[in-house]
């Protein structure tokens, strides 16, 4: 009886052991979210602001290769990256493809080499330290957390809309 | 550690403490059954231990047949155990192993050798002195020393461009706790097979923040707080007679002879 038992739980083991996989699934995000929010003065007087969905905005990041204009239409959140290969990036940045002239958003950072997994391999993260703009649409900007990771529920930058926007 | 794993663990262990409590209580019904019997015998007096001297030494040979099909992964484990007395043993298993990561985007090497010690106890009534199949559980505490090799990396980037580079190589000593339960069968004289399955719990995860290695022979994934693994042994036995057995061959009546067929 026992024998058997032993026969049956060795059977058990190789359907666990075919089962064994190669690498498991990489279940976190990779890369890390620099998540940026817009908001929108309805005077120069104004003290509250309110959320404002740009009706065409346009991110485009300026890198080695060219520029890459990434469209978001009806969105008051976005979702940027920081260059991996450098210490500073820089993005240009319009509410409305077709009205308005583009801004220059330039961002410094640290780079942090950060182990995800065995499963998602390395990453980097960043800590955020200055930034600089021109002022075509933004009237002012803010980093409200500086550590950019790979949580996506972070807001780390507020672009205040200027208000003759 | 995830929940279903942590439910599997809990129902193996709770399994395990079931049938060990069945298994005593038979003992404890059959004991009073026999002191009824034999009433020169009284129910509290611990019998002496009438078997032999028992040592065990076997061979895994689930992980090398494993490591032909996982590729980079080898591991090689060698394991002890010497019956104490009153079904308590005395357990050791020791080994060394290798682990290659070759991904587009992590490479590197592992190799480590570990030690775990512990005790078995067995949870099935011997029918003699000579019968050394059993069912059991055991508990060990487990040591690695791991030593990775330096680790290419290259972080995927399509908008700004991919990256690269190499970290340093590390040692590392991996702790970690070990509870399972196994079989042990007879399968010719001297010789025999049987599986541990165990899940073990790793005591020192923080210091593999940095590139835990991916697999730990002995343990696992080791970038996981928690593993769940099997071994599949092959065993030589080696039984000799205690010194007071080799000087006063057992004799006695037949109602103390009766009492200790079951405690033995």
């Amino acid at each position: 009886m026992t024998k058997r038992l032993l026969l049956c739980l060795s059977s058990l083991w190789l359907v666990f052991a075919a089962c064994t996989q190669e690498r498991q699934p990489c279940l976190t995000p990779k890369t890390a979210s620099f998540n940026v929010v817009c908001v929108h003065l309805a005077s120069d007087t104004a003290t509250v602001a309110v959320d404002t969905a740009l009706p065409n905005a346009v991110f485009a990041p300026v890198t080695q290769t060219g520029i890459v204009p990434l469209v978001y239409p009806l969105s008051a959140s976005f979702t940027l990256s920081l260059s991996s290969v450098s210490d500073t990036c820089m993005w240009l940045f319009t509410t409305d493809s077709l009205k308005y002239a583009l801004d220059t958003l330039r961002f410094y950072y640290q780079r942090q080499l950060t182990f995800l997994s065995n499963a998602c391999g390395y990453t980097c993260f960043y800590h955020l330290d200055s930034f600089r703009t021109t002022h075509y649409n933004i009237d002012s900007a803010f980093i409200l957390t500086n550590s950019v990771t790979n949580n996506v529920n972070t807001t780390h930058f507020k672009i205040y809309i200027h208000p003759d926007y | 550690m995830s929940t279903p794993r942590t439910l599997r663990y809990i129902f193996t262990l709770i399994i395990s403490l079931g049938l060990q409590g069945q298994w005593q209580v038979r003992g404890q019904q059959t004991t009073a059954d026999t002191t009824m019997v034999a009433d020169t015998v009284k129910p509290k007096i611990k019998l002496p231990d009438r078997s032999g001297r028992h040592l065990t030494l076997g061979i895994d040979v689930a992980h090398p047949i494993i490591g032909q099909f996982v590729s980079g992964r080898q591991s090689w484990e060698f394991t002890a155990d010497y019956y104490l007395a009153h079904d308590l043993y005395l357990a050791a298993v020791g080994g060394f192993g290798t682990s290659i990561v070759g991904y587009t985007d992590l490479s590197y090497k592992t190799t480590n050798t570990f030690l775990k010690a512990g005790v078995n106890r067995s949870l099935l009534l011997r029918n003699d002195s000579a019968d050394w199949n059993n069912m059991f559980i055991g508990f060990r505490i487990g040591a690695a020393n791991i030593s990775r090799s330096g680790a290419a990396y290259t972080i995927t980037d399509s908008l700004w461009g991919n990256s690269s580079g190499t970290q340093p190589g590390k040692n590392f000593v991996a702790c970690w706790a070990e509870i399972g339960m196994g079989v042990r069968v007879q399968i010719a004289k001297n010789v025999s097979a049987g599986w541990f399955m165990s899940g073990r719990f790793m005591l020192n995860g923080k210091s593999f923040k940095d590139l835990a290695p991916a697999y730990i022979a002995g343990y696992g994934r080791g970038d996981k707080n928690s593993a769940f693994d099997f071994d599949f042994f092959v065993n030589y036995s080696v039984n000799w007679k205690r010194k007071a057995q080799r000087n006063t061959p057992l004799t006695g009546s037949s109602k103390t002879v009766s009492v200790e067929v079951h405690r033995l």
